[in-house]
């Protein structure tokens, strides 16, 4: 059973509790077998097309190769990508960023690599805040950031994608709710494709999936105006995707 | 969920061809999403293996939907979440009545999601003085204009820019100008607040991972994110064939969906949501709660001619296809689901045929629905069967029931049917003037539109007899002759030993 | 309806070899009576071309959609009695529309036809989509001397035929057909080609209230006229 506080349903005086029930479940089940006119199956069936066709299992890049084509992505997307050397160079964009832009505010995950960025002593006109689940008020924190910091869990090339976890020291909110979104990509994370990544999430145990797996293709837009395509328009407008090593 | 009573897809389809200014949108909006899948899949490559692996992976989760719903709702119970059943929308209605007072929900922020329209939900709200709100951009202008969806993905694309500006303009109390980043940033600014202060987070489901318990919402805005994250307590409605088995079949899905919804490679957010927050995690909802909804859907199963419906991805791509949809728009079909998905499902969720009315015969069955869904549903052929469990029923039109036993009377006799010709030809005489019938009788439906040939003086029967003579003394050389018979001669052979290619029949 | 489409359909098969017989006793294929749900009715009519084909090696048809009804929907059809569906997916086996007979099983792609005008070609939705017919009319069309192709713009969009559908979604239906017609006519050809009588009833019906000199031909008379002069 996953670490959460949710409580089950209080079955005293609950008038929901009974769609919630084992019997319901069950009854939906049996319900669904008389219709396929057979017994109900509770062994894993065979499942000769799992996941996509052969060939596309066989995608495979260079590193220099997945590299260029998720920075490719990323930029005819509207995000901006960088190459970076080192996380040294990676601090020093940050600062330079958040001194153009006049950020007041900047949230980072609590990550090793963010941590020794230095960045609060770098910038100190700036607040910088780091992810602290142990607070109850991060959500209000990063709805006044500015910036977003991450560093991603994985990448895909082909789509040009970011994938975070969250887990308490990384929040669902920093890459969602500042205006700006930086991304710090490891170079040796992308992957090709999204298979791999996936994989590894059905490989994962379950107790192991975190609450939130956020993949992201470039940023938040909208075309629900007269088709007019318009960015930024609940998540981040300004993502930066840079790519380190 | 059907239109007011009385009404019909013909009376409303009238009405929605005199507005030019709908028929320019739908036509461009449809156009550009079409336009933009085909060379998403062109670029992408062996469109057609990847549709026939989206379709396997949906007919296999639904000829076992038992055990992966089962697997699902076990799974996300462990993961923290608290699964319902709900048969119909009476019990999901008290389901989430009981969750709102719980919580004394003062407001609810919905991202989109099409079973909460099929349930009446945000109507449930509003009755408990809930303000629900809807957050995506198009669902939360046509919301505020007290309007249903036109397409379904993109609801209002029936509205122009000073439509929507004067809609928001009376929420910001102030004129906004009908510009598209401004009208835009306004309600990014206005539903950030709302979203921060809402109790309840609800959301739709595109996909449930049967063997991990999640749910995978795609989106392009954030606010599907948003409602998931930010309030406490979150609800999610999803139809129960929405399951596929593993990650790895999500895949599968997230190169079909995109591409055939709006021409991307992947929507902007993609997640894939396992549980609550976790005791130790700093946001995210404290609780879960998962609706599973039935609704009409179980009927299907077992159904071999609506089995395949439930295939269905929800990407929209009939729409955007369809002939009859290009001239009349969303709306005309009165429901909440349009176009060629949406003439299947409305009735194949409707037990009783003669609340159908006349969704099923919106369509003159040209297939373009079937060549551009990702999962291969074959939803011309559904059409027909529709229209025949409707005659079955007896509810069909008793003139229409009237001339077809004519037909059938007079087209199961060939000696029957060149009487009825003789007599035509006969009567016509009063109508035809230089070989066409123009006049407004009971076929004014076509001539409205376009003159009616009249029938030839000499059929073809009657000329056969003279033809066959001409023809057979026009013998070409005797080496073509031979060549022709050598090539059907082998044609019978490769017939007979059952198979072979045959002349390019259908795919 | 159009006793000329069939003689030149008879024509033309006649010149490449193939003497065609006519069964008197077929009446309809059933698909007006199938498409409206009414099967019953549609059964009534299909089962007289079961009869009339019953010893026919070959089955060949001017209509698209007619040997999509046979193709597609005959077996369902007839489904639920053994008997009729034996003869149903024997004749389905049989059948072939008139382009794909001439191209594919007597693969013959050159009539010899002479045709000097502008011409622009409707696909049907049934002949292409549920019988996949993609080429065949092309590479019948290709090899006509003097015959100058213009593409048709939105080809693929139905014309708003589907049989009952015209009288009964009248709206709509006209809605189609105006979009069709304008599209023919920005292509500025003299005569338009098709392989489906019912489309072309439905176009030139239209394109003859509205006064436009364009023919509307089955591609069977373009072939045969082009041959006869």
């Amino acid at each position: 059973m996953a670490d959460t506080k949710a409580r089950g349903v209080n079955t005293s005086g609950s008038a929901r509790a009974v769609y919630a029930s084992a019997e319901r479940q069950e009854e939906f089940m049996q319900y669904i077998a008389d219709r396929l006119g057979r017994a109900r199956i509770t062994e894993q069936p065979q499942h000769p097309f799992r996941g996509v066709p052969d060939f596309w299992r066989e995608y495979n890049l260079e590193q220099e190769e997945r590299i260029g084509m998720f920075m490719n992505n990323w930029t005819a997307l509207g995000g901006h990508a960088f190459r970076m050397k080192s996380l040294e160079e990676v601090g020093r964009f940050l600062q330079e960023f958040a001194q153009e832009t006049g950020a007041q505010k900047l949230l980072m995950q609590r990550q090793p690599e963010l941590l020794r960025l230095g960045l609060q002593e770098a910038l100190r006109d700036v607040e910088c805040t780091v992810w602290d689940s142990a607070k109850g008020d991060m959500i209000d924190e990063a709805a006044q950031a500015d910036i977003g910091i991450v560093v991603v869990d994985h990448a895909a090339a082909y789509t040009g994608t970011l994938v975070v976890l969250s887990s308490p020291d990384k929040g669902r909110s920093t890459s969602l709710l500042p205006r700006a979104l930086v991304a710090i990509v490891p170079a040796h994370v992308i992957e090709a494709n999204l298979g791999p990544i996936l994989k590894d999430l059905d490989a994962r145990p379950k107790e192991q999936l975190p609450a939130g797996v956020h993949f992201i293709t470039g940023p938040s837009r909208s075309s629900d105006i007269e088709n007019d395509l318009t960015i930024g328009v609940h998540g981040p407008g300004i993502v930066y995707a840079l790519v380190v090593g | 969920m059907a239109d007011t009573a009385g009404s019909s897809v013909k009376a409303r389809s009238k009405q929605a061809l005199q507005d030019d200014f709908l028929r320019k949108a739908v036509k461009f909006t449809t156009e550009r999403l079409k336009n933009g899948k085909l060379k998403a899949t062109e670029e992408h490559g062996n469109w057609e293996e990847w549709r026939e692996r989206g379709r396997q992976i949906r007919l296999h989760t639904i000829a076992h939907l038992d055990y992966y719903l089962n697997l699902f709702a076990d799974n996300a119970r462990r993961a923290g979440a608290q699964v319902y059943f709900a048969k119909d929308p009476a019990e999901a209605a008290i389901i989430t009545r009981e969750i709102v007072r719980e919580k004394q929900a003062k407001s609810v922020v919905k991202s989109k999601s099409m079973v909460t329209e099929e349930l009446h939900i945000n109507h449930v709200l509003e009755e408990m003085d809930v303000e629900a709100i809807e957050t995506d951009l198009g669902e939360y202008i046509i919301q505020l204009a007290h309007e249903p969806p036109s397409h379904i993905i993109i609801p209002a694309i029936h509205k122009n820019k000073q439509q929507i500006a004067e809609v928001l303009s009376e929420v910001a109390g102030e004129r906004l100008e009908p510009d598209t980043q401004v009208l835009a940033g306004f309600v990014r600014k206005k539903l950030r607040e709302q979203f921060l202060s809402a109790e309840i987070g609800m959301t739709g489901c595109n996909f449930a991972i049967a063997e991990s318990g999640s749910i995978v919402i795609f989106e392009n805005e954030g606010n599907a994110r948003m409602c998931s994250t930010l309030p406490k307590t979150q609800i999610t409605f999803m139809g129960m064939e929405r399951i596929i088995p593993s990650f790895e079949d999500l895949e599968v899905m997230a190169t079909l969906l995109p591409r055939s919804a709006t021409g991307q490679k992947l929507t902007a957010y993609m997640s894939a949501i396992t549980g609550p927050r976790r005791t130790a995690d700093g946001d995210g909802p404290e609780e879960l709660h998962i609706i599973i909804i039935d609704n009409g859907r179980s009927r299907q199963l077992g159904d071999p001619d609506f089995q395949e419906l439930l295939n269905c991805i929800r990407c929209g791509a009939c729409l955007n296809v369809c002939p009859v949809y290009r001239h009349i728009g969303g709306h005309s079909y009165g429901s909440v689901y349009s176009g060629p998905i949406g003439a299947v499902l409305t009735p194949a969720l409707m037990e009783d045929p003669s609340g159908w009315q006349d969704i099923a015969y919106a369509s003159s069955l040209c297939g373009a629905c079937w060549e551009a869904c990702p999962v291969k549903i074959p939803l011309h052929d559904m059409l027909v069967y529709l229209r025949n469990r409707k005659v079955e029923s007896g509810t069909s039109p008793s003139a229409e029931q009237v001339m077809f036993k004519g037909f059938s009377y007079v087209m199961s006799d060939h000696k029957r049917m060149e009487r009825f010709l003789k007599l035509g030809k006969i009567g016509q005489n009063l109508v035809v003037r230089d070989g066409y019938i123009k006049i407004k009788g009971p076929l004014k439906g076509w001539t409205n539109y376009r003159d009616l040939p009249a029938i030839p003086k000499q059929s073809f029967r009657d000329r056969w007899k003279e033809l066959q003579l001409e023809v057979t003394q026009q013998t070409p050389p005797k080496t073509m002759i031979q060549d022709i018979e050598l090539r059907m001669r082998k044609v019978l052979e490769e017939r007979s030993k059952g198979g072979g290619s045959d002349g390019g029949h259908e795919s | 309806m159009y006793p000329r489409v069939g003689e030149a359909m008879v024509r033309i098969l006649a010149r490449n070899g193939v003497q065609l017989d006519f069964p008197k006793v077929q009446t309809c294929c059933g698909q007006p009576a199938f498409n409206s749900g009414y099967w019953d009715d549609a059964r009534a009519s299909a089962k007289t071309l079961l009869e009339a084909f019953e010893d026919s090696d070959f089955v060949v048809s001017p209509s698209g959609s007619c040997t999509g009804m046979i193709h597609h929907y005959y077996p369902k059809l007839f489904e639920d009695d053994p008997v009729m569906l034996d003869k149903a997916l024997r004749l389905k086996e049989k059948t072939y529309e008139f382009s794909q007979f001439l191209v594919n099983v007597l693969g013959v792609e050159d009539v010899g036809a002479s045709f000097p005008h502008k011409v622009t070609y409707h696909p049907s939705c049934h002949g292409s989509r549920l019988l996949g017919i993609k080429d065949e009319p092309m590479k019948l069309l290709k090899n006509v001397k003097g015959l100058e192709f213009v593409p048709l713009p939105d080809a693929e969009l139905c014309c708003g035929f589907g049989g009952t559908f015209a009288v009964k979604m009248s709206d709509i239906s006209g809605a189609m057909v105006t979009e069709k017609v304008h599209n023919v006519e920005s292509t500025e050809a003299e005569v338009l080609v098709g392989i489906d009588m019912g489309c072309l009833m439905n176009i030139s019906g239209h394109i003859h209230a509205g006064g436009k000199p364009i023919r509307v031909m089955h591609l069977a008379e373009l072939l045969n006229e082009g041959v006869s002069s």
